[in-house]
């Protein structure tokens, strides 16, 4: 008995038996690189997708990355096989390389891969009557041209497209297998950043001059942003910083230093804000919905500088005037004292160059002499400068509030409320 | 001899011995066992190796594990007397046939290949066969931020066939729970791997039918440390920092004003930074509470000074408007005012607003006592210390703002008792 074995053994080394497989598909009596129906109408293939995630959306690439499963059905009559039972036979991806299978491919797709782990993500599975199930997984990024003109209140509209490589329409017909229902996605597909709006299907003809008309398939998809980010990020720091910058009408004017690095300091925010929304955007040659708001708002930051700027100056105007006055009534001090206590509100308690001789309010007038005779020994310069101070500071105080300090307090709040009731309006 | 034997050798191609042995050119191997039967049952074992990185920002995992399969192929039973078993390396799995694993929702995974193809194959003597393989996915983890940092996340990664249904082959954990097993050493810097458990379902496709899947599932909590020294206690300074605004004389504006600005400017910097290495994502987390809280505190505490600065230049003004008429009654307190405050060398035009008439009555009799004494005494020293001594309290009194008095309990108060109940509900 095994000496039989063995002879059978050596006589089946060497003669090469096809795979059973292959036997029974019939692969070797056929030419599987022409195509099914070659020389006469084109073979319909149907195409259905599932769609398993958008893996990301890129704005500085312009490109989304999707995985998905990609269905062909086509039907192949050289594959038909007897069988009494009706079942299909399903293999794996070793089959695809011996027989005839569509050539989709993506268009406008930047990087594609078929997910070979552990073997290649590929199924066959081949009816009794010739119809064939081509199923693949397939990760890809493909360019979506994107719109940022309403960024970050936009929808994006992209598109993947499906096509054959070397068929035109007259060889190969793709079409979507189930119509609008032949695109599915899985249950708990979502983006942290976007919504998304809605996945249709459509299908149209491509003309390429030198090669001919071709089949083309899209998978459309609507994304929507969600805002609620870019509010917290963007728009809330930058009312906030608007709005500190308001802080400043009502700080006294002659707080010089105080009212000065208060807005400069409100307009380094408001730059380092935009510089961290431009650092993950592409750079588009248009103005963007977040830059409308951004540079308006610095514009009110940097208005409230310079409205400082001209209180300051109109103040010093208004001192040189009050000082020629007072100057012609008693004709001894010094105009930089003076401007001085005007610009430091008198916040010093060791004064530098001051050297006030006597000066007076109204109040004090009659009895300036007397006081200088009684106090003559009591520290004179301090006593004459509070003296001073106290007369001059009265007259000061009263016109404390510039006039144009006033008005900022009410039209930079109410234009700023203004401008977000059209923003606001506008873009939603 | 020994030359003629080789040459006859060399003219005729032996086959591998594995191939002889296996008999692999006698079966089709494209096709699975029991081709036509039942559904063939390939057990699954998962040992993990390292949890390589979790992703906030792209929202996945990656992992690296070894991946066996065991299952019964008549096809490759051989006969042996020692029923030992044989081990072949990867160049074998290309001509026999071996279920198609893959994992569901993974962006990227390699089987690693150095030296060599990280695969193993050991065939049994009756046709049970493990095939064991080393693999690093990244699949994707749906993440829930918004107890960030004080949250949890549970991540799994699914296998399942290709190729066939539930039909044609049925996969199935080999030792149910036991199955999952983990590197003793398996650790993040930024998790505590909470526990590894695994889980099987039926999965529905509508053009294919249904497949078995196998999960692992874990649970990672996060360690809260870093974000507490990175995030959390450089706002909880800057609003204490804040705070110290309030204890400063109201008539230094330069210095609270910066104070104020510069602790909003900080704070506005940590926030940025926080949400530089975080998705975008539509909702708020537990740190953006707490960071927006912080800021609204600091925001308000320039606010604050704000309205003392304002209220104090109004009262400024009605004292002047007020001195200012009555010029001549108010000749004697003011001379009075004058000299005492001709002792203190920081006395400004402020302080003297608050000497109205109405404030001055109680103290007229003091002051012409002391002005009787500074008449007599002429050191300017004493009568300052004398006068110092009688009304430093007074001036001390009303160089604090109420506003700032209050502040000053009410800012430290509130925020305390926002950090008692954001700890309580997040923790």
């Amino acid at each position: 008995n095994s000496k039989r074995e063995i002879k059978m053994r050596k006589l089946d080394s060497t003669k090469v038996r096809p795979l059973k497989s292959e036997q029974l598909l019939h692969i070797q009596d056929h030419d599987f690189a022409l195509r099914p129906g070659f020389g006469g109408s084109p073979i319909p293939v149907g195409i259905d997708v599932q769609v398993e995630s958008i893996d990301s959306i890129s704005e500085v690439d312009m490109d989304f990355t999707m995985t998905l499963y990609l269905r062909h059905y086509w039907k192949d009559e050289r594959l038909s096989f007897r069988s009494n039972k009706n079942k299909s036979m399903t293999f794996d991806g070793r089959l695809i390389k011996k027989i005839w299978v569509p050539d989709v491919f993506f268009v406008h797709s930047k990087r594609s891969f078929i997910h070979d782990t552990t073997v290649e993500n590929i199924m066959l599975r081949v009816y009794p009557d010739g119809n064939v199930l081509f199923s693949l997984r397939i990760t890809v990024s493909a360019m979506c041209f994107m719109d940022f003109s309403r960024f970050p209140l936009d929808t994006q509209n992209c598109s993947l497209e499906l096509e054959s490589y070397a068929y035109n329409e007259d060889d190969l017909m793709l079409y979507w297998k189930q119509g609008n229902k032949s695109l599915s996605t899985d249950e708990h597909i979502s983006l942290s950043q976007f919504f998304i709006e809605e996945f249709s299907a459509s299908s149209g003809l491509a003309y390429y001059s030198s090669t001919g008309w071709y089949n083309r398939l899209f998978i459309n998809f609507a994304l929507r942003r969600h805002i609620f980010f870019f509010l917290l990020q963007s728009y809330f720091p930058a009312m906030l910083m608007v709005m500190l910058s308001w802080v400043s009408f009502w700080i006294d004017r002659r707080a010089v230093p105080a009212r000065v690095s208060l807005g400069i300091t409100t307009v380094l925010t408001m730059s380092t804000i935009m510089t961290g929304v431009s650092a993950s955007m592409p750079q588009v040659s248009y103005i963007k919905a977040v830059d409308v708001y951004l540079w308006t708002s610095f514009l009110f930051v940097f208005l409230s500088v310079i409205e400082y700027a001209a209180v300051n100056y109109l103040t010093t105007i208004e001192e040189r005037k009050q000082l020629k006055k007072r100057g012609k009534a008693s004709g001894t001090y010094s105009i930089d004292a003076v401007q001085a206590m005007a610009f430091d509100g008198c916040f010093h308690d060791t004064d530098v160059d001051m050297d006030l001789p006597a000066f007076s309010d109204r109040c004090e007038e009659n009895e300036s002499p007397a006081h200088a005779a009684s106090i003559s020994n009591v520290d004179t310069t301090r006593l004459k400068r509070k003296r001073s101070l106290k007369g001059n500071v009265g007259r000061i105080i009263l016109q404390n509030n510039h006039v144009i300090d006033t008005y900022s307090r009410i039209i930079f709040p109410s234009v700023y409320i203004l401008f977000n009731f059209f923003y606001w309006g506008l873009y939603i | 001899s020994h030359i003629y034997k080789k040459n006859r050798d060399v003219t005729k191609s032996w086959k591998g011995k594995t191939e002889q042995l296996l008999r692999v050119d006698d079966h089709d191997f494209t096709m699975r066992p029991a081709f036509g039967g039942p559904a063939i049952p390939v057990g699954v074992d998962v040992q993990v190796e390292s949890l390589d990185s979790i992703s906030e920002v792209d929202m996945d995992f990656t992992m690296t594990l070894y991946l066996r399969h065991y299952w019964k192929d008549e096809r490759l039973s051989f006969p042996s007397t020692t029923n030992k078993s044989m081990t072949f390396d990867g160049r074998l799995v290309k001509k026999i046939w071996v279920p198609d694993v893959f994992f569901v929702h993974s962006k990227r995974s390699f089987i690693h290949d150095t030296t060599t193809d990280n695969i193993m194959l050991r065939v049994f003597p009756d046709g049970h066969v493990l095939y064991s393989m080393r693999i690093t996915v990244t699949a994707m983890c749906n993440m829930d931020f918004s107890r960030f940092p004080l949250d949890s996340q549970t991540c799994s990664l699914e296998l399942e066939s290709y190729a066939y249904t539930d039909e044609d082959l049925m996969l199935y954990w080999k030792n149910g729970n036991e199955s999952l097993k983990t590197d003793e050493k398996i650790s993040l810097s930024q998790f505590l791997i909470q526990k590894f458990h695994t889980t099987s379902r039926l999965a529905f496709y509508s053009s294919t039918g249904w497949y078995n899947r196998l999960y692992i599932n874990f649970t990672l909590r996060r360690h809260i440390f870093f974000f507490l020294l990175q995030t959390y206690f450089p706002a909880t300074l800057m609003v204490m920092l804040s705070w110290v605004s309030f204890w400063i004389d109201h008539r230094a504006v330069p210095a609270r004003v910066s104070l104020g600005i510069t602790t909003v400017l900080t704070m506005s910097t940590i926030i940025t930074g926080v949400n530089a290495s975080m998705p975008r994502v539509s909702y708020i987390k537990a740190v953006d509470i707490y960071l927006w809280v912080s800021f609204v505190f600091v925001f308000l505490s320039v606010l604050e000074y704000a309205a003392v600065n304002y209220l104090t230049t109004v009262q400024e003004r009605k004292e002047r408007k007020l001195q200012e008429r009555f010029p001549c009654a108010c000749g004697i307190p003011h001379s009075k005012t004058m000299m005492l405050d001709g002792n203190y060398s920081e006395s400004d035009a402020n302080s003297l607003a608050g000497y109205t008439r109405n404030q001055m009555a109680p103290e007229e009799e003091k002051q012409e006592k002391m002005v009787v004494h500074l008449a007599l005494s002429n050191e300017s020293n004493s009568s300052r210390k004398r006068g110092s001594k009688g009304h430093v309290r007074l001036r001390i009194i009303q160089n604090s703002h109420a506003i700032d008095k209050y502040s000053r309990l009410i800012f430290p108060g509130t925020y305390i008792f926002f950090n008692l109940v954001y700890w309580s509900v997040f923790s």
